[in-house]
């Protein structure tokens, strides 16, 4: 009983390491980029990497506040790119590609680095590094506002 | 303005006088297969980036594309004399097939190794055509890499035990074409603590050393372990060759393992040296830069302090897909795509002395549009052979190009 409690907390306090943060639900790109041209809806696009530092300060530090899991998980398809998997993924136009590459496509030189694209894949606003809450509410206002200005995603 | 026409006239003197050091001379940049267009897409992907090869008078290409819907694996070879490659042969089977790596055997025979539908494959190729086809373990396997030794053929990749990926190797003797599995086991004896992934193997005369991703610390390192012959399965303990960020400030005292590195490359050059390089994260504002290590079997440490490959030029822009070749006679190249100059481009740095060259953009390999994912190979002569994969459009359809560089004698 004491090793099963032992396992249980051990497993329960381990770091999360470059993984999204809890309670949004991000997905692997290609099905986000599906779901984000079905809906014709923008994505907003997470690449992290395994033991990232600076991804797992901005989910404890930002992405915890409720307002902000509203606002994205309302207002974006989420996903979530691991910039070193060699996991593979086949794209709308029938590319298959790694995880890593689709980082390598973006420019995610660094992690975190957070996109927000069209439907369509187009790049429309990035951030580098480590989001503070009041950096991701700006960038939401941002997106917001370019949205209603263009009258499309 | 004569200042300005002085500057100048400097600058291409001072690239004059760069053109004419390097120590290849460039052809013309070819297909390697006639097969592209809409929907198609080529992949030179192999753990250890081993996908051109030269055997004899034999030139080989080995990739994955999908021009039937499904991914599968095709070799295309040439005279080295010839000026184009003759019609692709399939290698792989019925199912999904992907990252062939490939190495030169004698008299013009190759052998590749690849994973199809979550098991290693080989398959020895000769002139006349391919021998049988070899399936590898029942667990579910991917990342292979090939080394040959003598009338043996070793192969290392990640093999699935439990919830993480565990680096084994297998040696299989060559007999005619057939290929069949003589000795296996894990690299490192203990099971794994994380994720093993994308090996390299380097053979050298009584032994073999191999090298990987490790994500044990709980960010991803390069590790390193070598066996001799007569004990094929008795590895020596795995030392980390990636060194972390020295000299600097933690990015996050609370968060965070470390930085990241990725796809390890080994080559052996000269008489019984070794090189490892990969991509590594150390200096993250500037994304990736290729690291290298030497290997030093006279040290308690299997590798060397790690040392960047790029310019200072290159130090500001990311690098990415580095894959090295070394010759017998001691020239060593490393070669990477990185866009320094807006577009991706083929770029080769090569060991003179101690030090790494300036870099220098492939003439053929570089310019408007995407080249990179490259893949080389040095001759005993130090000619060079070089595959990329090249496209107009970012998202658009690839094309898979062959360039010669033939060496300059000093």
């Amino acid at each position: 009983m004491r090793t099963i409690i032992l396992l249980v907390s051990t497993l329960l306090t381990m770091p999360v390491l470059a993984e999204p943060p809890q309670g949004y639900p991000f997905q692997q790109f290609d099905k986000a980029l599906q779901q984000a041209q079905t809906e014709n809806k923008p994505l907003f696009v997470y690449f992290g990497r395994y033991g990232c530092g600076y991804c797992e300060k901005t989910n404890k530090e930002a992405f915890s506040n409720k307002q902000i899991r509203e606002a994205y998980t309302r207002h974006y398809v989420l996903a979530y790119v691991d910039a070193e998997s060699g996991k593979r993924i086949r794209l709308p136009s029938g590319e298959r590609i790694t995880e890593r590459e689709v980082g390598t496509r973006y420019d995610a030189f660094v992690t975190p680095v957070f996109t927000f694209l069209t439907p369509d894949g187009k790049p429309l606003l990035r951030l580098v590094g480590v989001q503070r809450v009041e950096d991701l509410r700006d960038a939401d206002n941002k997106m917001q506002r370019l949205i209603a200005k263009s009258g499309k995603p | 303005m004569r200042f300005q026409t002085a500057w100048l006239g400097f600058l291409l003197t001072a690239m004059s006088l760069s053109v004419q050091a390097q120590p290849w001379e460039f052809g013309e940049a070819v297909a390697v297969t006639k097969t592209g267009g809409k929907g198609i897409f080529h992949h030179l992907e192999s753990a250890g980036r081993h996908n051109i090869a030269v055997s004899a008078e034999t030139v080989a290409v080995a990739w994955e594309d999908n021009r039937d819907g499904t991914p599968r694996i095709y070799l295309a070879r040439k005279d080295r004399k010839a000026p184009n490659f003759s019609a692709e042969v399939k290698i792989s089977g019925s199912g999904e097939a992907y990252e062939p790596s490939l190495v030169a055997l004698s008299n013009n025979r190759f052998a590749l190794a690849w994973e199809e539908d979550a098991r290693i494959h080989a398959r020895l190729v000769s002139p006349a055509g391919p021998g049988p086809i070899v399936i590898l373990g029942e667990t579910d396997a991917a990342q292979p890499s090939l080394a040959s030794q003598g009338e043996h053929l070793l192969l290392v990749y990640s093999r699935r035990d439990g919830r993480y990926g565990r680096i084994v190797i297998e040696r299989l003797k060559i007999d005619g074409l057939t290929l069949h599995p003589d000795q296996g086991c894990a690299v490192d004896a203990e099971p794994a603590q994380d994720e093993q992934l994308y090996p390299s193997i380097v053979s050298l005369a009584d032994r073999t050393i191999v090298a990987w991703e490790d994500r044990r610390p709980g960010h991803t390192i390069i590790m390193a372990a070598q066996n001799k012959n007569e004990k094929f399965c008795s590895f020596s303990s795995p030392q980390r060759i990636s060194e972390g960020r020295q000299g600097r400030r933690s990015q996050s005292v609370t968060y965070g393992k470390g930085n990241g590195v990725s796809r390890v490359a080994l080559a052996g050059y000269g008489k019984g040296q070794v090189l490892a390089v990969w991509a590594d994260k150390r200096n993250f504002r500037e994304g990736y830069d290729i690291y290298s290590a030497r290997y030093e079997p006279g040290n308690t440490q299997l590798f060397g302090l790690n040392t960047p490959v790029q310019d200072s030029f290159g130090s500001v822009a990311q690098q990415w897909h580095a894959t090295l070749a070394g010759n017998p006679s001691g020239r060593l190249v490393v070669g990477w795509d990185d866009d320094r100059d807006g577009d991706a481009n083929i770029m080769l740095s090569w060991l003179e002395g101690d030090g790494w060259s300036d870099d220098i953009a492939v003439p053929g390999a570089a310019g408007t549009g995407e080249q990179n994912h490259p893949t080389i190979c040095l001759d005993r002569e130090g000619n060079l052979y070089l595959a990329w994969i090249e496209r107009t459009t970012v998202d658009g359809p690839t094309r898979l190009r062959y360039l010669f560089g033939r060496a300059i004698k000093d």
